[in-house]
């Protein structure tokens, strides 16, 4: 669980079920950094965890030493840790929000609306300021920065 | 035999292309093309109002996930359940109100 | 390849690409169809894709309709069943989604639905094998 708006952490959660007591559920949790998250492998304690082990490796972007580096769902081509909370849906900032345009404003341009209004910005994606349009000399946003700006309604000035 | 949601209708003269529905939808499969237009026959001495005109209200039927939130959220109540479905075709983007091609720009 | 024999009588062959939960819908308007030996050429063949296209399965999916083409030495009639495979439907903003069959296929007829109803199915089967205009 990304833990990014809170601490800059990766929270890992193991939970162990009893076969013949299925009510019972024992929780361990610990809390990597998310720059260079690394866990020594369980997998030789249950099996079972190689699975769950691969999975987080691939959509959170965490270390498993001594564990099995393939990836299982993910293609191999596949670029990025798509479950972290800073990865930006493509999808959303690619295409262009129908909810973009003012009431009254159509993409041909007939009739005004006020210019001086910010555009609204879509769920889900970062604050063009912050992601999209922002200076390219400008050193990469920080997580927290792209995270903090996905509340989606008008786009916000920069503090 | 027809479900009771089988597609989602606009009552246009209920719609004030106000963009909830637009913004609101989970697939934005809604696009909206509105302009405005000074009203007239307003009060002497009245201040210049405007109100918004709507050209063209297409819903993508290949994104719609028939979810409803769009028929929850329009505050004026322009869109509603209808029974009929959608047919199958080539080309599943229907304009519920299309842009008038002899319109003049204000 | 499971070749469904929708009529019974030999007037129309449809396989179908079960992806997600509209092969359940699939399921029941194919409730009294019965498999079929392999058709041939000059017979025809719908490919329905029925579900979410993810990026993995797509290349799978178009061999699928590519292996029907050579089964009959024709371009099956590809359908696309339900919003997901028409464009990605709920999940086209997903990283391991493709937004339709089409992006990799070329697509006759879409269904639009999220499922579609069993009977919407039956209607274009019914148009493609000319037993209603349309």
């Amino acid at each position: 669980m990304d833990q990014i708006g809170r601490s800059e952490t990766l929270r890992i959660v193991l939970a162990l079920r009893r076969l013949d007591r299925a009510a019972e559920v024992a929780l361990w949790a610990t809390d990597l950094s998310r720059d260079a998250p690394s866990l020594p492998t369980i997998r030789g304690l249950f099996a079972g965890a190689a699975w769950h082990e691969r999975e987080a490796a691939e959509l959170f972007g965490v270390e498993f030493v001594g564990g099995d580096h393939r990836r299982l769902l993910l293609s191999p081509a596949f670029v990025g840790t798509p479950l972290r909370k800073d990865e930006v849906l493509a999808a959303r900032t690619g295409l262009s929000w129908p909810g973009a345009k003012e009431p009254g404003e159509s993409d041909a341009g007939l009739g005004g609306a006020s210019s001086g209004r910010r555009r609204m910005v879509p769920p889900g994606v970062p604050d063009p300021a912050v992601w999209g349009d922002r200076d390219p000399a400008a050193p990469t946003p920080e997580p927290t920065a792209v995270t903090d700006s996905l509340v989606a309604g008008r786009a916000r000035k920069r503090r | 035999m027809s479900a009771a949601h089988g597609s989602i209708r606009l009552i246009e003269s209920a719609c004030t292309s106000c963009m909830i529905c637009a913004r609101e939808c989970p697939t934005w499969c809604i696009s909206i093309d509105s302009h405005t237009e000074l009203v007239e026959d307003l009060p002497a001495g009245a201040r210049d109002r405007t109100r918004n005109v709507l050209d063209r209200f297409a819903i993508d039927w290949s994104l719609c996930m028939y979810c409803g939130i769009c028929v929850d959220e329009c505050p004026f109540d322009a869109l509603e359940w209808d029974r009929v479905p959608v047919p199958a075709s080539q080309d599943l983007v229907e304009e519920m109100v299309a842009p008038d091609p002899e319109a003049t720009p204000p | 390849m499971r070749w469904l024999d929708w009529y019974g009588d030999g007037s129309l062959y449809v396989v179908e690409v079960a992806l997600a939960c509209c092969t359940l819908e699939f399921g029941a308007a194919a409730r009294s169809v019965s498999l079929a030996a392999a058709p041939g050429p000059k017979d025809r063949v719908a490919v329905v894709i029925s579900g979410t296209v993810t990026d993995q399965l797509a290349p799978a999916a178009a061999a699928i309709v590519d292996a029907c083409t050579q089964q009959v030495s024709a371009r099956p009639t590809v359908i696309a069943f339900g919003a997901c495979a028409s464009s990605g439907g709920p999940y086209w903003d997903s990283y391991a989604v493709t937004k339709g069959i089409d992006q990799l296929v070329a697509v006759d007829v879409y269904v639009p639905g999220c499922p579609p109803t069993p009977d919407a199915l039956a209607v274009v089967l019914d148009q493609l094998s000319g037993r209603v205009g349309g």
